[in-house]
């Protein structure tokens, strides 16, 4: 190997060194210099032809034959080129040369200077022969004798021209001389004379400058020069050419030499080659015998070597294996004959794996596979067959696994006892890992409830070679005990000779279990609480609990042989039944409440399961029943449905258990074709009450009530409370009427009798509100509703006062619901309008403010009072967007009227406590002042005493907001309701409107007289501010200017009036009323 | 194969017969295109010609004095160069100056290439350099990637003469009334333009005026029969000293290039002074100072007609 290697890099210099040779010896041959001087003999020709064909030209333009100069400039141009050509080239060359070229050229130089000038002279001379001839013919017709002389002269110019010699230029000077001489004929003949003259002077002179140019320029040695160069270049030629041919027979030797020099290395390369070759040979033979198949691939897969065995164990390759195939067409060929596992029986991918593998092919047979990369890269791959081996491997693992699978534990020991092999499932069983007991002694599973005599007696009994059969109590790993049947029995080697003995043992913990489970059921079935009775197929009692004897008094031999029934409460009847029994027989099994009776008799609820038990035919061969006594708990429901029907304060049905009644009594009622009568009983007063003495004494008094309420009625009669103070009376089957208003004024009786309680006395009426069924309406929903209109009718009547729905009330209600509608869209029609009423100083004899006043313009029914239409507003919650309507208009038209000079004026707005609900805040009101620039204190708003009395807490809140801005606040209607100084003092009040009530019978009722006194002097000492209302008479407005009230307001002023109507009512000085 | 050779030398033969034996055997020969450029280069060197960044102020391009439309030149005794500089001398147009022997009065530019840098860096001219030149161009994308294109050194102060000198060969006025009769057209030229050109040779005005580009092939005296300077009138300028400028000979003083006589016709005015402003004075001067005649009027006119034949057809040209 080392001696090839050598071989190579002496070889490779050789080699080398030839080429080097080579291409010396060819740029010898192919050298520039050849190049060059080719080029320059080439340039050199065609410089010697440019040369002669100036002069050529030279002479053509001297002999005037040229026409036209383009050929000459082409020549002239081509000399240029060519001498920047040569220039470039010489210069790099030869010095000598160089300097021969230079002197060349500077003779060329001068040759196309003078030719040049040769070119304009020779044009000037050659006009002038043309012309001489003409002008001595102008001067014939003046002066023949002159002309004669011109003519000879002209004979002698020409002759000149093509022979000069300097006698014939004497003898024309001599001529030319006389003739200038010469005296003229005439001043014409003169003047032609002398322009001829002139002209033949020019001419000679001219031409003598063209002969002179032509001598100078034949004088150049142009050709010398060149010819000059031309030898020079030769001789240069010559002796490079020597040079080089020395060059040559030099580097030929070399060569030469060189080759041999390779020849010789062939040779022993030869050699060396033999030699590899014998070797390989010996490889070859040697891995040939191998038993085991050999191949070896290079680093790019192909085939290099392999021996007669890789062919025998891949007999399909047969045709494949020949050196330089690739590694992977064989591979391909094989395709999926082969596969690969791992020495551990695992699948091995990829194609080519490296190391150790099994090779499994499709005829049965097993390589032992290796792969193995060499330095260069390739692969030696090795295989030898284990086919044999393998089976019995196979047979073997057959045999292990039947080990390894068993459903029972396996243990083998040795003879001394001590653990040699368990499998999986002994594994799994005890918990404890093969490698854990292995070597070690059985009695690791011991639980310790063997006796050391019964293990001897295992022991002998094993030695003795016998079999031995037990259950051992085994403590696993974990610590947890199981049960194991075990055999034991010896092992023997072909001698006979026990070598192991082994143990198969079963876990029968779950057989254990079992029987526990069993004796745990019996203890259930014994103590539970529940009674559980076990029957036949025939429906006998076979088995019962102690429960069952407790709950129901019989005892298990008294229950069993007996059928069920024997429990049957009777009250189920045998529809019931043969549900249960379907249910059973087919879902096999049934839940429910079934009441039973006790050995006592005593009839008690119990929920009951019953459970078919089938046999292995499928079909029931036992019944379950299991039952718990639910009495109490049936009791408990009771108390559920109690609390959600009745009421819990007065025991009375409650609205719902009530809407059911009168469902169920209308339903009856129907059917019966009688009558029934609600009776809406709402309570006065209470209220106050509530209020004024508080909870426990309300809660207290509707508990009386109820039981006064309860008195008057029958006991089918249903009383019921409907919600806080009221109450309903459901009355069926009633047909006299007269009964009816009876039982009504008896309840109004019997309430409006005094109540002590908690040694108070207490007085409160009701009013009530009667229907009929079915005379006002046909479903208990609108019969209540009825009742309610009624009852509030009966209220309006005045109180303690009963009332019967009628049709008129219908009517009303449809109306108001119309009327309702209407409201609606008023103010989208724009049939709400604001009206004004001014409040006067009467003092002073000023407005002090306006009261905003809302007024309906209805389409139909004309103006509709706001008394009708304030309350529906309110109802319906139309006051919200009305109330607000109102303020805003009001504020705008205050806002106009303020600022057409009306500054102090102020303005008073009602308010309604709805508004408030409807979520009127004072940030809004604050708005609306701002948006019309109102100072706050401009703005009254008013509200009825009813507002203040209701919801004192959040009304407070809310009217000290507005309060808080700076609006005054004033009570209207003072005087009619539950006027307490208290509220006046609780509320942030600054004035009182006194009802018109009061002021309309003044100042003749002295009653009235006296009240409007003591309100005066009340609003004086709780400095608050005073306005009367309805004032229309002057002596009214005296009596009450008298009293101290000084502001006053009603028709005795003016009436309301449209914003229109007061706006001029004010300009006008307060003397014309409004329009209404 | 031979059938086809042998027609082809036939057609040659045929071809060459005929062009030979079309052209008149005439000193003046037909302007013809040479179809030896690449159109890339004719292209940029259009928009170098008219691009006013070769001159320092940026207010002139080659085509200012060289208007291609009226006839390569400026119409103007003297040219007027950056910030209102009055030249030395007349421009001459540049239509066919690819066939001038040597470029400018005096022959200092032996090539197209060589001219195009003189103005540019005359300071009475564009008054610039080329370092300033192709600073400004190597701002301009368009013009760079052409030079990219084109040049593997880009844009050089030789290039731009290159691709300059490139369009200035493409000027060239083919197809002249005169060139056609040349040619062989009957009737391309009138009786009077024929008698014209029959006196242009008679009188000698062909010995220097003649060739493809009527003129532009030689140098010539100012003054060969008579003293044109003397006659003249006016200082003698540096310009006047013509050919002596470049060679500091004597003997070449008041030599200049025989100038083209082909757009003469509608490139007033006339000689390097521009001291003739019309065609008929400019022949009549020529007949006293280069043949010392005098032509007739009549001769002039006919002269003048056959100049005018000369005229021939370039697309940028509109007289």
């Amino acid at each position: 190997m080392k001696m090839l290697k050598t071989f190579g890099s002496k070889r490779s210099l050789l080699l080398l060194s030839l080429g080097v040779a080579v291409i010396l010896l060819l740029t010898v041959f192919w050298d520039d210099e050849t190049q060059n001087y080719a080029e320059l003999s080439h340039h050199l020709l065609e410089l010697k032809e440019m040369d002669a064909r100036l002069d050529r030209d030279v002479f053509r333009i001297t002999s005037f034959l040229l026409v036209q100069y383009d050929p000459l400039v082409q020549t002239s141009h081509r000399l240029r080129e060519l001498k920047e050509k040569i220039n470039k080239k010489v210069s790099l060359s030869n010095r000598v040369l160089s300097d021969l070229f230079k002197t060349y050229w500077e003779g060329m130089d001068e040759k196309l200077d003078i030719l040049e000038r040769i070119k304009f002279q020779a044009a000037v001379v050659r006009n002038g022969i043309h012309y001489l001839p003409i002008a001595a013919q102008e001067l014939k017709a003046v002066d023949p004798n002159a002309y004669r002389a011109i003519l000879e002269l002209l004979n002698s110019l020409y002759t000149y021209d093509l022979f000069y010699t300097d006698s014939l230029l004497e003898d024309i000077n001599s001529t030319l001389k006389q003739l200038k001489k010469r005296s003229p004929s005439s001043s014409v003949s003169q003047q032609k004379l002398e322009h001829v003259l002139f002209h033949v002077d020019s001419n000679l002179e001219k031409l003598m400058e063209l002969g002179a140019l032509k001598t100078r320029y034949l004088a150049i040695p142009s050709l010398e020069y060149f010819e000059e160069i031309h030898s020079k270049h030769e001789q240069v030629r010559v002796t490079e050419t020597t040079k080089k041919r020395r060059l040559i027979i030099i580097l030929s030797v070399v060569v030469f030499v060189l080759l041999l020099g390779l020849w010789q290395l062939i040779r022993s390369l030869q050699k060396a080659h033999q030699e590899v070759n014998r070797a390989w040979y010996r490889l070859h033979d040697a891995v040939d015998n191998l038993s085991e198949a050999f191949a070896l691939f290079d680093a790019e897969g192909r085939l290099v070597l392999h021996n007669r065995r890789f062919g025998e164990f891949y007999p399909w390759l047969k045709d494949w294996i020949i050196e330089g195939v690739n590694v992977s067409a064989l591979q391909s060929v094989t395709g999926s004959r082969i596969q690969n596992l791992s020495l551990e029986g695992d699948a091995v991918f990829g194609t080519t794996p490296m190391g150790q593998y099994l090779e499994q092919v499709d005829n049965g047979a097993w390589y032992l596979a290796s792969n193995n990369l060499t330095n260069e890269g390739g692969i030696v791959c090795v295989r030898s067959d284990i086919t044999e081996s393998k089976q019995a491997e196979v047979d073997l693992r057959k045999l292990g696994r039947v080990l390894e699978q068993s459903p029972a534990s396996v243990m083998i020991t040795n003879t001394k006892g001590e653990i040699e092999y368990v499998n999986p499932r002994f594994e799994r069983v005890s918990g404890y890992s093969a490698a854990e007991v292995v070597g070690k002694n059985p009695r690791i599973l011991k639980s310790g409830d063997k006796t050391k005599e019964e293990y001897a007696e295992m022991w002998s009994a094993l030695l003795a070679g016998k079999e031995w059969r037990g259950i051992f109590h085994n403590k696993r790993k974990d610590g947890s005990i199981y049960w194991e049947s075990a055999s034991i029995s010896p092992l023997r080697d072909d001698r006979g000779q026990i070598t192991h003995f082994i143990a198969v043992k079963e876990d029968v913990t779950a057989q254990k279990r079992a029987e526990d489970q069993l004796r745990m059921n019996a203890t259930v079935f014994e103590t539970t609480a529940e009674g559980i009775m076990v029957t036949d197929a025939d429906n006998m009692i076979k088995t019962v609990n102690p429960a069952f004897s407790r709950i129901t008094g019989y005892p298990a031999e008294e229950a069993i042989g007996h059928s069920p029934s024997m429990l049957s409460s009777g009250r189920h009847d045998n529809e019931f039944y043969e549900a249960l029994w379907d249910s059973v027989l087919q879902k096999k099994y049934w839940t429910g409440e079934i009441w039973n009776r006790r050995k006592d008799g005593s009839v008690f609820p119990e929920w009951l399961s019953i459970a078919a038990i089938p046999g292995e035919d499928g079909v029931a061969k036992e019944y379950v029943a299991v039952f718990s006594d639910i009495t109490k708990h049936k009791q408990d429901e009771e108390q559920i449905r109690y609390q959600a029907n009745y009421d819990a304060l007065t025991g009375l049905p409650n609205r719902s258990l009530l809407s059911d009644r009168l469902v169920q009594a209308i339903g009856s009622a129907h059917r019966e074709k009688w009558k029934l009568a609600i009776l809406f009983i709402d309570l006065d007063q209470f209220k106050m009450v509530n209020d004024t003495f508080g909870h426990v004494v309300g809660d207290e008094l509707l508990q009386q009530v109820a039981t006064r309420i309860g008195e008057c009625t029958r006991e089918s009669d249903t009383v019921a409370r409907f919600g806080g103070d009221e109450f309903i009376i459901l009355l069926q089957d009633v047909s006299d009427m007269d009964a009816v208003a009876n039982i009504a004024t008896k309840v109004i009786k019997k309430i409006t009798q005094v109540f002590t309680l908690y040694e108070r006395e207490i007085y409160i009426g009701a009013s009530v509100g009667i229907t009929i069924f079915p005379d006002d309406a046909a479903n208990a929903d609108s019969l209540l509703r009825n009742a309610d209109m009624a009852m509030y009718q009966a209220k309006g009547r005045g109180r303690n006062s009963y009332q019967f729905f009628t049709a008129s009330m219908q009517q009303r209600t449809l109306e108001r619901q119309q009327l309702e509608l209407d409201l609606r869209l008023a103010i989208e029609r724009g049939e709400l309008e604001i009206y004004y009423q001014p409040v006067m100083d009467a003092n002073h004899d000023r407005v002090i403010s306006v009261e905003a006043l809302l007024r309906w313009n209805h389409p139909h029914r004309g103006i509709v009072s706001p008394t009708v239409f304030i309350p529906l507003a309110e109802d319906s919650g139309l006051i919200g967007p009305i109330g607000e309507w109102v303020i805003k208009g009001a504020c705008k038209q205050l806002s106009q009227w303020q600022n057409s000079g009306y500054h102090d004026l102020k303005l008073a707005v009602n308010l309604s406590s709805r508004q408030r609900e409807l979520g009127l805040e004072a940030s809004y009101l604050k708005q609306i002042l701002d948006d019309n620039r109102l100072s706050p204190d401009a703005l009254n708003l008013e509200m009825t005493e009813s507002l203040l009395m209701r919801d004192t807490d959040e009304a407070i809140t809310w009217l000290a907001s507005f309060k808080a801005l700076g609006v005054n606040l004033s009570v209207d209607d003072f005087g009619t309701g539950y006027s307490s100084l208290s509220y006046l003092k609780r509320f942030p009040v600054d004035v009182l409107k006194i009802d018109r009530s009061f002021v309309s019978d003044l100042p003749s009722n002295s009653e009235d007289a006296s009240l409007v006194k003591t309100i005066v002097a009340m609003a004086g000492s709780l400095n608050l501010g005073l306005i009367a209302e309805g004032v229309e008479t002057e002596e009214q407005a005296d009596f009450l200017v008298g009293i101290g009230c000084y502001n006053l307001q009603g028709f005795y002023y003016a009436k309301p009036m449209t914003a229109a109507s007061m706006t001029s009512w004010l300009s006008s000085g307060f003397q014309e009323t409004g329009t209404t | 194969m031979h059938n086809i050779l042998k027609s082809i030398v036939i057609v040659c033969y045929f071809v060459s017969v005929v062009l030979a034996d079309g052209v008149k055997n005439e000193p003046i020969q037909p302007l013809f295109m040479e179809p030896d450029l690449d159109p890339r280069l004719v292209t940029l060197g259009d928009r170098l010609f008219h691009d006013t960044r070769l001159s320092q102020d940026n207010s002139l391009s080659c085509a200012s004095c060289h208007v291609l439309s009226t006839g390569g030149s400026d119409h103007r005794a003297r040219s007027v160069g950056a910030g209102g500089a009055v030249g030395g001398i007349k421009a001459p147009t540049v239509y066919n100056s690819r066939y001038n022997f040597v470029q400018f009065w005096d022959g200092r530019a032996l090539s197209l290439e060589a001219q195009a840098s003189g103005p540019v860096h005359n300071p009475i001219e564009m008054n610039s350099n080329w370092e300033e030149v192709i600073s400004k161009l190597s701002h301009d994308p368009a013009m760079m990637e052409a030079f990219d294109t084109l040049f593997e050194d880009s844009i050089t102060g030789d290039n731009i003469t290159i691709a300059i000198a490139a369009f200035e060969r493409s000027l060239v006025t083919v197809n002249s009334r005169f060139d056609r009769w040349l040619q062989g057209e009957r009737g391309a030229l009138t009786e009077k333009e024929l008698r014209g050109y029959r006196l242009f040779k008679s009188y000698g005005c062909i010995s220097c005026h003649q060739g493809v580009n009527v003129g532009g092939n030689m140098y010539g005296f100012m003054g060969a029969m008579g003293d044109y300077f003397e006659e003249r009138d006016s200082e003698i300028t540096e310009a006047d000293l013509g050919r002596y400028n470049v060679t500091r000979r004597i003997e070449d003083k008041h030599y200049f290039k025989v100038p083209s006589l082909r757009l003469a016709a509608i490139n007033p005015p006339y000689f390097h002074d521009g001291s003739a402003s019309t065609l008929d004075e400019a022949v009549r001067i020529m007949g006293r100072y280069q043949l010392g005649r005098e032509i007739p009027e009549g001769d002039i006119k006919d002269i003048v007609a056959f100049l005018f034949s000369l005229v021939g057809e370039h697309i940028r040209l509109k007289p």
